[in-house]
C-alpha cells in the first residue's frame, strides 16, 4: 500500500514543487471559481444549502439554491431572500411579507417562512424588529434538489469531511500526471 | 564500497546502477509507464554519458504556475481583509489574471513543450565550441501500448537538427509485475543515440 510512496522518493526537486503546485492549483480554480460566482452575483455567499424545513413545499432541507443580490435589482414582498441575522453565520431562507422604503433608498424588510406560523422576529437579535440591506446576502433565481445534502453531512460530520478532503488531496500530490 | 566493472565498450562503470531499487509501476497506468520510460530515458543521458540537463523549460511552467496561485492565494488574503463587496474590483482583477494565466499554461504545454521531457546540453571537451543539445520528447496514447520516443541532436556549429524516432511496444522492457527492465531498455536508447552520433560524422 505504501508503493506510492516510492514515486515520490523518486522524484526531484522541479517535480516535487511541480506536484505542489498542482494541488495548489486545484484549489486556485476552485477557489477562483467561487471568487469569479461572488463577483458575477453580487452576493457574498452565491450558492447557499437549505438547512431547515421552513420553506416547505417550496424548498426542502437539502436543496441547493443560486442567489444574486445587484443593486439594480431591488428586493420586492413575495421574493425569496437568503440573510443572515447580526452575529450569528447561518443564512435563513425565508419569503419577505413586508417592505417599508425610504427615498434614499433604505429598507426594512420582515420576513417570515412559508412553513413556519409566525414572522422571523423572532429570529432576529433581541430587539431589532426589521432587516435591513445589509442582513440580506441574496435573492434565490434558482434551485437544484437534494445536492446540497453531501455538504450538510459533512457539516454534521467533520471528521468524515476531514477524510474525504485529505484523501483527496494526498492523491494529487503523489499521483504524476 | 561501489566495486568498478569494465564492460564490452571499454568504459568502465560502478555498479552503483545495479544497486538502486528497479522501477515498479502498475503496468495498466500509462502515464505511470511513460514517466517510467522517459526517467529512464532521463537516466542514461545523465548518468551514462554525463551530458547536462538544462531545465528552462520546466522553470518556465513552474513560473506560471506560481504566479497563478500567486494571484489566487492574493485574492483570497484581500478578500479576508477587505470583505466583498469592498474587494470586488481586486477580485474582478485576480479572478480574469487567473484564467488568463492558465490559458497561457495551456498553450505553453501544448505549442511550446510539445511532449519534451528531457533537454541535455554535450559540452564540447575542449570547452571552445558552444554546447549541442539533445532533445528527448515522448508520447504514449490512452489505451495504446505503442511509447513513441523522438531523439533530436542539435549541432550548435552548423545550426541543423537530426531526429532519429523510436516506436516500440511497452512490453518489451516491462516484465508481468510491472518491473521496468532497464538493461533491455538502455541499450535501445543508446543505439539510437549512437546513430544519431554516427550521422553527424558522416555529413
Amino acid at each position: 500500500m505504501l508503493e506510492f510512496l516510492d514515486d515520490i522518493k523518486r522524484m526531484n526537486k522541479r517535480q516535487l514543487v511541480y506536484q505542489a503546485l498542482n494541488f495548489g492549483m486545484i484549489v486556485s480554480s476552485a477557489l477562483m471559481i467561487w471568487k469569479g460566482l461572488m463577483v458575477v452575483t453580487g452576493s457574498e455567499s452565491p450558492i447557499v444549502v437549505v438547512l431547515s424545513g421552513s420553506m416547505e413545499p417550496a424548498f426542502h432541507r437539502g436543496d441547493l439554491l443560486f442567489l444574486t443580490n445587484h443593486k439594480e435589482d431591488p428586493v420586492r414582498v413575495g421574493d425569496i431572500v437568503v440573510f443572515k441575522v447580526e452575529g450569528r453565520d447561518i443564512p435563513i431562507v425565508h419569503r419577505v411579507l413586508k417592505l417599508h422604503e425610504k427615498e434614499d433608498g433604505s429598507v426594512k424588510i420582515l420576513t417570515k417562512g412559508d412553513n413556519n406560523s409566525v414572522d422571523d422576529r423572532g429570529l432576529y437579535a433581541p430587539g431589532q424588529l426589521w432587516l435591513n440591506k445589509k442582513d440580506i446576502v441574496g435573492r434565490a433565481r434558482g434551485f437544484v434538489p437534494y445536492v446540497g445534502i453531501v455538504t450538510i453531512l459533512m457539516n454534521d460530520y467533520p471528521k468524515l469531511k476531514y477524510a474525504v478532503l485529505g484523501c483527496l488531496g494526498l492523491f494529487v500530490l503523489v499521483h504524476r500526471e | 564500497m561501489a566495486s568498478k566493472k569494465v564492460d564490452s565498450t571499454g568504459d568502465s562503470t560502478s555498479s552503483k546502477v545495479e544497486d538502486e531499487k528497479p522501477i515498479k509501476v502498475d503496468k495498466w497506468d500509462g502515464s505511470a509507464v511513460k514517466n517510467a520510460l522517459d526517467d529512464a530515458v532521463k537516466k542514461v543521458f545523465t548518468e551514462k554519458y554525463k551530458y547536462v540537463e538544462n531545465h528552462w523549460l520546466m522553470d518556465g511552467r513552474l513560473i506560471i504556475c506560481t504566479v497563478a496561485v500567486g494571484a489566487a492565494m492574493f485574492a483570497l488574503l484581500w478578500d479576508y481583509l477587505h470583505p466583498f463587496p469592498e474587494s470586488r474590483p481586486i477580485l474582478i482583477f485576480c479572478v480574469l489574471s487567473y484564467f488568463v494565466l492558465m490559458g497561457v499554461l495551456t498553450l505553453y504545454t501544448t505549442f511550446l513543450e510539445k511532449g519534451i521531457f528531457l533537454i541535455a546540453l554535450m559540452k564540447d571537451p575542449a570547452g571552445v565550441d558552444p554546447d549541442n543539445t539533445w532533445t528527448a520528447s515522448s508520447s504514449l496514447k490512452r489505451f495504446d501500448d505503442t511509447y513513441h520516443l523522438v531523439l533530436e541532436f542539435t549541432d550548435a556549429k552548423t545550426k541543423s537538427t537530426r531526429d532519429v524516432k523510436l516506436s516500440k511496444s511497452i512490453s518489451c522492457w516491462f516484465d508481468e509485475n510491472g518491473t521496468l527492465l532497464f538493461d533491455l531498455f538502455e541499450p535501445e536508447v543508446c543505439k539510437l543515440h549512437n546513430s544519431l552520433l554516427a550521422e553527424k560524422k558522416n555529413k
